[in-house]
């Protein structure tokens, strides 16, 4: 028994490693593979599904018009995708099976600090290009000077400025009361934020919570015994700020709720409800400009129509980028050249945020961080209308 | 901070964010309670009936517009039903194997959790308050949607307690929970009593979660904080004790609302963690439990 | 892994005295031996990866299979991992000292934290020792969170360099790791195998009764907690060395809980038990990865399947077969 017990697992794990390997070389010929790396499990689920349907989207395009043709060769293109959990060492264990295992040259996703810092000290070595977001300055202030890993959203660190000096001009706040998790996004973003207001002559109250609460009653009333006149909640994931906005009006705050970051208008207004009534917000992306559309119908007939995590349409664009820099890079092995045409690639249209500018020097010391438009937008009986266009300085 | 004390709006808003608080953890954690005392059985899945419950609701409720009081009637017997073809499937092979169950009903929640983001998506649901209002009184704001989840709890645990004191299938409930094998001998039919036990408990969780889905927000990961809590109130309160679990909720839920509102988030999280740690130094079986 | 081979049998005459175990515990080394040496002949990269993860979860699992043998579970053990991280991340970065420094500094550091608290929470025993260590657990998973000029916060700390520049290639490192889990393995074997093995079993069954016949009841399972603390730090500075970036979410509950399935999955009954669960939950999610959607409902499936039908684990699968499928004439040629 324990012989045959032993030689089925054995058989098991080798024809297991076989069928990985072969699956891998014989269909190169036609097949293109693009991995992506994003949380397909626990809390970060919804931006790891945008990943997915995002990068998907865009290959689906590319396909349906014939695949894409490099040095003389047409490739269909393929989407190999795994989850990390959220964590390092998921992040890490995800990169080594894609850039070892299946032999991926260029990977997007993942989102979130913990998973792209260790998937990068996988990739760069290797000089595979990473197409992620996360909030911590280190994914591209670091010892290789983010030589393969590009960033496609924006950080506090980009839009806040121009976003603070809107607030200034146009909401008159003197004492803001901000509530942000206590994990890698809340400790980004919290000390330079409040930094940002007190340079402005704004006060602050600031207050950690444990990711995965659901009840800020407490720590609201907390910050109105403070005396605020403003309610930033700042960087919070979609369903915690919904849940803020209602209980801050559900427990009598009448000021002004908005956020200067973390966008997720259509989750707010489905949580909050009729609460997110003159609710005002940073958005990153406009769902409603005619420009959108396209990509709107797609994402529909494709999964549904239920709520777009707006990441989704950031990674569509990533994935656009990508394969635009593939074809005129004019290879699909050299990610040195690859990575070049990205850099170049300055002007083009991937059709849903305008023409791509590179932008990061003067804070991170590359050019490595895309430039977006964002918009402030304003919830009026229940749909998010755009009160002001802004850009990166 | 002293301000704060004296002022009477602030101590009011503290007692109604720590009632309500207080009534969802009690339901989550009774049935967990519950679970564990009759069979042993560490239901790490006890949560995803909490969400189930809250998806019920939102059908009910929101998509199909039954009447507020059918859908909360319904909503927890439409995931309580079904539950115990789960319980013929799944758990009788846990009961009464405390490690077996923990992981295998973990195994159980994750199979729950991954099927409802095949079926949902990611993305959370609003269930619209039945009772949107406000009541001010003396200088206290009362969310109504908040009062009707204390009251609701409190005729679910009413009901809960006729049933276990003043019924003979909780009088056997209660035997079972003491000694399984002596109940038998007694000529209980303890296969019976399990089974009406499992339905009590999803019951009140699937409620919980239809209260909690409507006062927050319904999504396949909804359940992982309901279960933290249980967790915690049940160690609070003594495992395997109702009246502890009843206890150590309202405890949890005025700790948390008191706390958070004059110290903030993270010493709320370290004096709770911090308060149950020397509990269970100096009276590891609970408030209420029984030394074992 | 001749350490293992060595020492593991002899634990099991001890305690089930049959031939028949000994042959499965012989077939599961052959198994874990078999499996060690499998990433050299494949010689590709990404499995000298999962192997080097299969050390880690084998030195988690098998030091807190020592706790549990005191019948004892632990649901703060990745954070004692956790602790050694961290303490050798810093010692290595801040202090400038060599790895070796650091290894030893976390695992000393993982122990010292043990002998704090062991002495007051080993009073409990049964569900409030694992209520207790849940919560000591979470209370230091919020420390790694809170203290951020130590671990960096949330954000965690990167850049922590390889023990040495030829270890940054996990082909080396392995082979580092490997050792590692080996002796870390051994010395568990031969701790369950001395006298005090006996005690730690006599503990488990009744720790009255053992208390009675003049066994330092508190001090044995004391030692045996900071040991295994020690190994969980020890683990912890490998593992800071080889991701060479380390965040809270690797130390917290639910890799605490992981190790806790590895022993319950591989059967609390041997070492042989955490071993084969290291690998079982390491390799069984890699090979459920390309069902991208599918995979962790398979996974908990797989869960459900083994914990209802294996209840002592996958260790007792042999037991399982025989009774089913083996006619009773043939068994005695087993």
């Amino acid at each position: 028994m324990i012989k045959i017990s032993r030689r089925n697992a054995l058989a098991g794990i080798a024809a297991a490693a076989a069928i990985a390997t072969v699956s891998s070389t014989a269909l190169a010929a036609e097949t293109l593979r693009i991995g992506a790396i994003g949380s397909l499990s626990g809390g970060g689920t919804a931006w790891g599904l945008a990943i997915k349907r995002g990068a998907e989207l865009a290959i689906d395009e590319v396909n349906q018009a014939g695949g894409l043709s490099v040095g003389g060769k047409n490739y269909n293109l393929e989407l190999l995708m795994y989850d990390d959990q959220y964590t390092g060492q998921g992040g890490k264990t995800a990169a080594e099976r894609l850039v070892f295992q299946d032999k991926v040259k260029y990977i997007v996703g993942p989102i979130g600090s913990n998973p792209v810092l260790s998937a990068m000290e996988v990739t760069t070595p290797q000089k595979v290009l990473l197409m992620s977001n996360g909030y911590t300055p280190k994914i591209l202030d670091n010892e290789h000077k983010a030589s393969y890993n590009f960033r496609f959203t924006l950080t506090n660190l980009e839009y806040a400025p121009s976003m603070m000096k809107w607030v200034k001009e146009n909401l008159k706040v003197t004492k803001v009361g901000i509530l942000v998790p206590n994990d890698a996004i809340g400790q980004s973003v919290a000390p330079p934020l409040v930094k940002l207001y007190q340079d402005n002559g704004i006060q602050t109250v600031v207050d950690y919570y444990e990711r995965g609460s659901k009840e800020f009653s407490p720590l609201i009333t907390r910050l109105m015994a403070a005396g605020i006149d403003g309610f930033d909640i700042n960087f919070n994931a979609p369903g915690e700020a919904g849940l803020m906005v209602k209980q801050a009006r559900q427990i009598g705050y009448d000021k002004l709720v908005y956020q200067m970051g973390g966008p997720s208008v259509p989750e707010i207004i489905e949580v909050a409800g009729q609460h997110s009534e003159g609710f005002i917000s940073y958005e990153m992306f406009d769902f409603d400009a005619p420009s959108a559309q396209p990509f709107v119908k797609a994402y529909a007939a494709k999964y549904g129509k239920g709520i777009i995590n707006s990441q989704t349409p950031a990674f569509y664009n990533a994935t656009k980028i990508l394969i635009e820099a593939i074809r005129r890079a004019d290879t699909v092995d050299d990610t040195t050249k690859i990575r070049d045409a990205v850099e170049k690639l300055a002007g083009y249209d991937a059709g849903v945020y305008g023409p791509v500018r590179w932008t990061g020097k003067a804070i991170y010391g590359v050019d490595h961080q895309l430039a977006l438009p964002f918009y402030v937008v304003e919830v009026k009986n229940g749909k998010p209308v755009t009160r002001a266009v802004l850009s990166v300085d | 901070m002293l301000s704060m004390l004296t002022n009477p709006t602030i101590l009011g808003q503290i007692v109604v964010n720590g009632m309500s608080l207080s009534s969802i953890y009690i339901l989550v954690a009774l049935g967990f309670t519950l679970l564990f005392g009759i069979m042993r059985v560490v239901n790490f899945a006890h949560g995803e009936f909490a969400m189930l419950g809250g998806f019920a609701m939102y059908y009910l409720y929101a998509v199909f517009s039954l009447p507020w009081v059918a859908a909360i009637l319904l909503a927890p017997l439409a995931v309580a039903i079904p539950a115990l073809f789960l319980e013929w499937l799944v758990f009788r092979w846990f009961y009464q194997k405390m490690f077996q169950s923990m992981i295998g009903l973990l195994g159980l929640s994750i199979v729950m959790i991954y099927s409802a983001l095949l079926t949902w998506d990611a993305f959370e649901r609003n269930i619209p308050a039945a009772f949107d209002g406000i009541l001010r009184f003396a200088g206290v704001i009362l969310p109504i949607d908040r009062l009707v989840t204390i009251g609701v709890s409190a005729l679910a645990l009413g009901a809960f307690y006729f049933l276990m004191v003043h019924t003979r299938i909780g009088l056997a409930m209660r035997a079972a929970a003491q000694d399984v094998e002596i109940a038998g001998t007694q000529g209980i039919d303890t296969r019976k009593i399990y089974r009406v036990a499992f339905f009590v408990a999803i019951l009140l969780a699937a409620l919980a979660g239809a209260l909690y889905g409507q006062v927050y927000a319904v999504s396949p990961f909804m359940g992982e904080r309901p279960l933290f809590v249980a967790f915690i109130v049940v160690i609070l309160g003594g495992m395997g004790s109702i009246p502890g679990a009843a206890l150590g909720g309202l405890i949890l839920g005025f700790t948390e609302s008191f706390l958070g509102t004059f110290y903030g988030g993270s010493v709320a999280s370290y004096a709770s963690f911090g308060a149950v740690i020397l509990l269970l130094i100096f009276r590891p079986w609970g408030l209420l439990g029984k030394p074992e | 892994m001749n350490s293992t081979a060595e020492t593991v049998p002899v634990i099991s005459k001890v305690r089930l005295g049959r031939s028949t175990s000994s042959a499965l515990i012989g077939g599961g080394i052959a198994i874990v031996a078999a499996l060690a040496i499998m990433p050299y002949l494949l010689d590709e990269r990404f499995f000298y990866h999962i192997a080097i993860l299969v050390c880690f979860a084998a030195i988690g699992a098998s030091s807190l299979h020592l706790i549990i043998r005191t019948g004892h579970v632990s649901l703060c053990h990745a954070a004692f991992i956790g602790v050694g991280a961290y303490v050798s991340a810093n010692v290595v970065m801040k202090l400038g000292f060599p790895f070796v420094g650091g290894l030893v500094a976390g695992t000393l550091a993982a122990a010292g934290l043990g002998l704090m608290i062991g002495p007051v929470i080993l009073r409990l025993t049964g569900k409030y020792f694992v209520l207790i260590t849940f919560l000591f657990g979470e209370i230091l998973r919020m420390v790694f969170v809170d203290w951020q000029s130590i671990t960096g916060g949330a954000n965690g700390l990167s850049g922590i360099p390889a023990p040495a520049p030829v270890f940054a290639e996990p082909k080396y490192f392995y082979a580092l790791a490997l050792l590692a889990a080996t002796a870390c393995v051994a010395v568990c074997g031969r701790i369950l195998s001395s006298e005090t093995g006996r005690f730690v079993n006599a503990i488990r069954e009744s720790e009255q009764l053992t208390e009675c016949v003049g066994v330092p009841v508190i001090r044995t399972k004391v030692m045996i907690f900071v040991i295994a603390c020690g190994f969980a730090g020890f683990a912890g500075a490998l593992i800071a060395h080889y991701a060479r970036y380390i965040s809270p979410p690797n130390f917290g509950p639910l890799e605490s809980l992981n190790l806790v399935i590895m022993n319950v999955i591989g059967g609390m009954q041997t070492l042989v038990g955490p071993l084969l669960g290291a690998i079982f939950l390491v390799l069984v999610p890699e090979f459920l990865r390309g069902y991208v959607q599918l995979q962790h409902i398979m996974f908990g499936v797989i869960l459900i399947l083994v914990m209802a039908f294996l209840p002592a684990g996958v260790v007792g699968v042999k037991d399982w077969v025989a009774r089913r499928m083996i006619p009773h004439d043939r068994r005695g040629e087993q």
